[in-house]
């Protein structure tokens, strides 16, 4: 079930560090990958290639948690549980050079093909920047 | 010890270099019903096993204790993609009832003891062995 962010949560996702997501090997073990991200129209939106071992794994199990934290304060930071919705091909780069102004301000350097959009809806947030009960 | 020297192997100088560093260690873990819980946390690397502290009632020990697994994602924030994750075994789980380790992990990060304990808070330190790195950006 999708939950809403508090607006505290909202401008904290509007700030500018990656996201570092969980993912779940087939062995049961947990991956942890550091990627970009935005918040835009209640999801969270990551992209990536279909060959990531991160993707393979949200294809059997699309379950992920999200850790947003301040790099500059370890105390200020928030974990998202959510659920992979929705993938679709980024043709020709669009996403990922979006991302790429967001975070470094300039034209996505790599190369921009075979690129994917991953939606992921939040369900569950926990950590400091909505108080720790939540 | 079992597994201790080899373990430290698997760590090549870059990784023991960024792991030398105060920066946080993310760790993952598993709950109950599969969900995957990522936590802050702080840690120190020595003598081949990473040293992490937390109190009974948290949910990320608790689930290693289960579980016995558990991940650790190092990153440093002035550069996040120069990362590196290990995955490691729970080697041991030690009492720390007078805050000694988790005052010395305290003043690694903040130059100070650790705050306060609450009423019945018990601090537990994770001796984690190091199994195999597996994800590595530096």
């Amino acid at each position: 079930m999708a939950v809403e962010l508090s607006p505290k949560m909202q401008e904290f996702t509007q700030e500018v560090y990656p996201a570092i997501i969980g993912t779940n090997r087939k062995d049961g073990s947990v991956q942890i990958n550091p990627v970009w991200f935005e918040f835009q129209d209640g999801s969270f939106w990551i992209n990536g290639g279909t060959n990531r071992g991160w993707f393979k794994h949200l294809q059997r199990d699309p379950r992920i948690t999200l850790l947003l934290i301040d790099p500059k304060n370890m105390f200020r930071w928030a974990q998202v549980q959510g659920r992979m919705v929705d993938w679709a091909e980024d043709p020709g780069g669009e996403h990922i050079n979006h991302l790429s102004h967001r975070y470094t301000g300039r034209d996505y350097q790599n190369p921009r093909t075979g690129r994917i959009k991953i939606q992921i809806q939040p369900e569950r947030i926990k950590g400091s920047i909505d108080g720790w009960g939540r | 010890m079992a597994g201790g020297a080899d373990a430290v192997a698997t760590l090549n100088p870059a990784v023991r270099a960024l792991v030398g560093q105060p920066i946080l260690t993310v760790v993952g873990t598993k709950r109950g019903d599969g969900s995957l819980q990522l936590n802050p946390a702080w840690f120190e690397f020595a003598d081949g096993y990473f040293w992490l502290n937390s109190n009974r009632w948290r949910t990320w020990p608790k689930n290693v204790q289960r579980d016995g697994d558990i991940t650790l994602a190092f990153i440093d924030a002035s550069e996040p993609f120069r990362w590196a994750s290990i995955r490691g075994r729970l080697a041991d789980v030690i009492p720390d009832p007078n805050h000694e380790f988790i005052d010395g992990l305290a003043r690694r990060y903040t130059g100070r003891a650790f705050r306060e304990l609450r009423p019945g808070e018990e601090r537990i330190t994770l001796k984690i062995e190091p199994v195999s790195v597996t994800g590595e950006m530096i």
